[in-house]
């Protein structure tokens, strides 16, 4: 039972990480990113490449996958979306080209992971971390690390948010772009950022990943779900949004196959997704707004005097 | 040689069933379904799921599903190679049932998300296709999964070395009705509401349409006719695995096609189809040439991945509109205006 609830909190924060760079692109640029689980998929290769060529552990290596994530992100920005919102493409338009992205993505971790082979002599399309990972009284580190990651996420987002002038200019660019830019802001700067963190945050939690579950290439078409679901209960419109949906649905995912697995027996992991699916079906039915878009929340925001 | 070209026709006729629909929704309603896989996979879970079944009921078969309906699929076989008729009746059979099956599931796959706008329609399109296809894949007792189960040849009169021919054959014969249907059902005031839904909703709400009903009609038909190219393939194939129904085949493809030939004209997809497919067809037929030649340390597969992403993408920028432009819908007044000044 406790390996299940350590299981459920890891994927939890791993999930908030996903989709908070989800929701941070879908506000400043307005397309949702079917690439985004590739982006953590990437992190877990570049995370591999280092353990195996140099020996560098993945727990140390986070900071590297987070400039390289960033890179990343930055170039989903700079090579799909710039050329196409430039000639007000629609936004259908912009989702085939994440759609693509992430395809070339695919691609290239499913021709990087032979190619790390050929150069290993072993075989990388299927890894974990498992064995690598370090305990402190019986806390896994992928708890500790995971958890870690989130705090100094939030923190920091919240001092830049709130504290300083650059994270003003950036949420009067999220909250209403047109009036921001008629105020002197660069709006550019807005998604520039949003992407960037976006790619840094969903590879270093790919980095994590592979402690928690095995990486092929195709894992990407495995947590895509779970990622939008997070986003969309949680509110699209809202960065607090990802926190909320990212804990509602890792929770509720991890809980729910580990009832089902009790009464039908193992080999249920996949029915972890309908939940999800369900779930995001159910804020889309009734709330498409999701939980932070609703009046209660901003009461509770109101509260807490934010 | 001659082969290849089966192959390129047979691939080609898939393609263009599947890309017609989608252009049905996408170029001419303006849904982006990002759920198509569903469909052609329903249309194989009708052949696999329950065609099986009744067949494995029939014939009073005991045992595991998959290597019941193994044993079923060849009794059948045997059946038809005597009788050509039982063979085409279990094929207009498993269409009939494919098309209604694909008609309930794409207007149940709109329903949730049929009154919101393009992005949040796309994202739940996409992950209810994905999630059924990940049960029917890690479920091994619905369709087999990633085992995979036989289906029986409903072409075995056809004496062997034919047969492909045969296949194909069918398969462009069915890929020219949905042509010619679509075409005659498009140009009509239905077509015209669509294109004018994708243009401007509240515009066809303003007239008394009702949008959230034809988004649910327009799902249904495309879908159902998403679903006949399922049957198809699956025959072809002679059985059901579901890795063959993923996202990028079935999704993504037709998309790329829809744009390279050119959303709302059913004449350029159908361009469009030839070209991918005589593209696809070649990466695949010659991967070990384009791995040698190249001198790649990876399977060519991966390199296709990244050809078709980075050409749809060159589409997205350089040409939206596709090769074929979209054409005016020539109704009677506008033919006697152009009539009388051209």
């Amino acid at each position: 039972m406790i390996d299940v609830l350590i299981g459920a909190m890891v994927w939890s924060n791993l999930l908030v990480l996903l989709a908070l760079g989800l929701t941070m692109t879908y506000i400043t640029t307005g397309v949702p990113n079917f690439a985004q689980a590739s982006f953590a998929i990437v992190g877990s290769y570049i995370a591999l490449t280092l353990l195996r060529l140099i020996g560098l552990n993945p727990y140390l290596s986070i900071p590297v996958t987070f400039i390289l994530g960033g890179i990343l992100g930055l170039s989903t920005y700079y090579i799909a979306l710039k050329p196409l919102i430039k000639r007000k493409a629609s936004i259908e338009m912009l989702m085939i080209a994440t759609l693509a992205w992430d395809l070339i993505l695919f691609g290239i971790i499913g021709a990087y992971s032979e190619v790390l082979s050929a150069i290993t002599k072993k075989t990388e399309t299927l890894f974990v971390f498992t064995s690598l990972d370090f305990n402190i009284y019986g806390i896994p580190g992928r708890l500790i690390v995971s958890s870690l990651l989130v705090l100094l996420t939030i923190l920091g987002l919240y001092l830049l948010l709130y504290k300083t002038k650059f994270g003003i200019a950036l949420r009067a660019s999220m909250e209403n772009p047109s009036l921001a830019e008629a105020m002197g802001i660069n709006v550019e700067n807005t998604r520039l950022f949003s992407w960037f963190l976006s790619g840094a945050l969903a590879c270093m939690a790919g980095s994590v990943l592979p402690y928690l579950q095995e990486i092929v290439p195709q894992t990407g078409y495995f947590i895509v779900v779970s990622i939008f679901a997070a986003s969309i209960v949680g509110g699209l419109y809202h960065i607090v949004g990802a926190l909320v949906g990212g804990y509602i649905i890792g929770i509720s995912e991890s809980l729910f196959t580990y009832i089902l697995s009790i009464l039908l027996g193992p080999g249920v992991l996949v029915y972890s997704k309908v939940i999800s699916l369900l779930m995001m079906i159910a804020t889309v039915l009734l709330h498409p707004r999701g939980i932070t878009g609703t009046e209660m929340w901003r009461r509770v925001e109101r509260w807490l005097n934010l | 040689m001659v082969e290849l070209i089966t192959l390129i026709l047979f691939f080609f006729a898939l393609y263009v069933i599947v890309s017609l629909s989608l252009n049905l929704e996408f170029g001419y309603g303006g849904i982006p379904n990002f759920g198509k896989a569903l469909s052609v996979l329903t249309g194989a879970l009708v052949v696999g799921g329950i065609l099986n079944r009744l067949l494995i009921w029939y014939f009073g078969i005991e045992g595991d599903f998959i290597s019941a309906s193994s044993l079923a699929a060849y009794r059948m076989t045997e059946i038809v190679s005597q009788n050509p008729l039982i063979g085409l009746g279990i094929f207009l059979f498993c269409v009939t049932m494919a098309v209604v099956a694909g008609a309930i599931a794409g207007a149940l796959s709109i329903l949730p998300s049929a009154k919101l706008k393009g992005d949040y329609l796309g994202v739940t399109l996409l992950a209810i296709s994905e999630v059924v296809y990940l049960i029917l894949f890690y479920n091994t007792e619905i369709v087999g999964g990633y085992y995979g189960v036989s289906v029986p040849d409903i072409l075995a009169f056809v004496p062997g070395e034919y047969r492909v021919y045969a296949y194909t054959v069918l398969a462009l014969i069915c890929a020219l009705l949905v042509y010619l249907f679509l075409e005659k059902l498009l140009n009509s005031p239905y077509g015209r509401i669509l294109r004018g839904h994708r243009e401007n909703e509240d515009l066809i709400k303003a007239f008394g349409r009702d949008v959230m009903k034809l988004r649910i009609k327009t799902m249904a038909l495309g879908s159902a006719i998403a679903a006949i190219a399922g049957v198809v393939f699956v025959f072809y194939s002679s059985s059901v695995v579901v890795n063959a129904f993923n996202r990028v085949e079935w999704t993504f493809y037709p998309f790329l096609i829809v744009l390279l030939g050119g959303k709302g004209n059913n004449k350029g997809v159908v361009l469009g189809a030839f070209i991918f497919v005589l593209l696809k067809m070649l990466i695949d037929f010659y991967k070990f040439d384009i791995k040698y030649l190249l001198h790649l340390p990876f399977e060519a597969v991966w390199l296709q991945y990244i050809v078709f992403g980075i050409l749809a993408l060159l589409i997205l920028c350089y040409k939206p509109e596709g090769i074929l432009k979209e054409e005016p819908i020539y109704t009677p007044p506008i033919k006697s205006r152009l009539k009388t000044n051209p």
